[in-house]
């Protein structure tokens, strides 16, 4: 097999399995709302002044109502325990 | 005067009292509170970045380790999840005992940072499908920021799995499975770690520095002659950007 043809088998096979790529990527940041409550341990993405930490990824325990995280507009109330406000 | 308070809280120096405004302290009891908070952040940071070698070493040899590397290592950014990348150089010099410690430490590294890097549109296979195949050759796969490599002598990527919350705590891993390359990346949010093959690992490499196709296939293919391109655009695809 000829190099160039190497190329053209793999890459026409990659695209004959007519992957879709997840596009679940975080293409819109924008439309972000806090949502407290819902984060896990370490994962959260800023602090509170009441928390008893300084840092984004600080959270020591689940779904601290002092902690937030991120989300798009509109879902934070779709999610168990979460509050657009801080406790 | 800054200078003199980064000393201060390093343990390096005195401040004189009349540099701290702070009626009810002396100039050395308070710097202590700073330092101590200062310390504390920092181990945290720490504990935070590299869960699995705390797990593995247990609390106690880990706040020893930790306050030893902090001492040793101040901060130099504002953003604490950018403390703690020389950990595993730092474990690797003060040889514990657990000869794949340091290089688990590194992997746990590549994680931390995979899962705070920028965000890339994945492979666009429809944008792939309207390049013509005499293009091919040519064509330059950017790499997605969040991945990350790291050799090793030792099965880190199973020591890393057999640590993960929620993994029984009966296992048996072989350290003489023999050398690893772990792969690093970071899909849906998720940080996520598996082994790659030699030649995968080679042609990523390649096609990482910006190298075209063409010559990362060939140059691969000139050391394993049973790479397998397909099967390595699949494996790789989520480390691959638009």
């Amino acid at each position: 097999m000829d190099n160039r043809h190497i190329l053209s088998a793999a890459i026409g096979g990659l695209l004959a399995l007519g992957l879709v790529s997840g596009n679940a990527n975080a293409a819109d940041k924008m439309n972000m709302e806090k949502c407290w409550g819902i984060a896990k341990a370490g994962k959260n993405d800023c602090s509170s002044n009441k928390s008893a930490h300084s840092c984004a990824g600080q959270a020591t325990r689940d779904n601290d109502p002092m902690d937030f995280v991120a989300v798009p507009k509109g879902t934070c109330e779709k999610i168990a325990h979460g509050a657009l406000k801080e406790m | 005067m800054l200078e003199n308070f980064a000393r201060a809280i390093r343990g390096e120096g005195l401040l004189p009292d009349n540099q701290v405004i702070c009626p009810n302290y002396s100039a050395e009891s308070a710097v202590g509170v700073y330092r101590n908070n200062y310390r504390g952040n920092l181990r945290g940071a720490l504990a935070i970045a590299y869960p699995v070698i705390q797990k593995i070493v247990g609390q106690n040899f880990f706040a020893m380790m930790a306050k030893k590397f902090i001492e040793n290592h101040p901060s130099h950014s504002g953003n604490l999840h950018r403390y703690g990348a020389a950990f595993g150089d730092f474990i690797c010099a003060l040889e514990p005992g657990l000869p794949y410690l340091a290089d688990v430490a590194r992997l746990e590294w590549a994680c931390h940072l995979a899962y705070y890097a920028q965000d890339a549109d994945p492979l666009d296979l429809a944008r792939l499908a309207q390049v013509v195949p005499e293009q091919y050759e040519s064509l330059r796969l950017p790499v997605h920021p969040s991945c990350g490599i790291v050799k090793s002598r030792y099965p880190i990527t199973a020591i890393w799995h057999a640590h993960q919350p929620g993994m029984p705590a009966d296992f048996r891993i072989n350290l003489d499975d023999g050398p690893t390359i772990a792969l690093v990346s970071r899909e849906e949010d998720e940080v996520r770690v598996r082994a790659l093959q030699e030649a995968d690992a080679l042609w990523l490499h390649s096609i990482r520095a910006g190298i075209p196709l063409g010559v990362a296939t060939f140059s691969t293919l000139e050391c394993y002659p049973n790479f397998d391109l397909q099967a390595a655009l699949l494996n790789l695809l989520p480390v691959l950007t638009a």
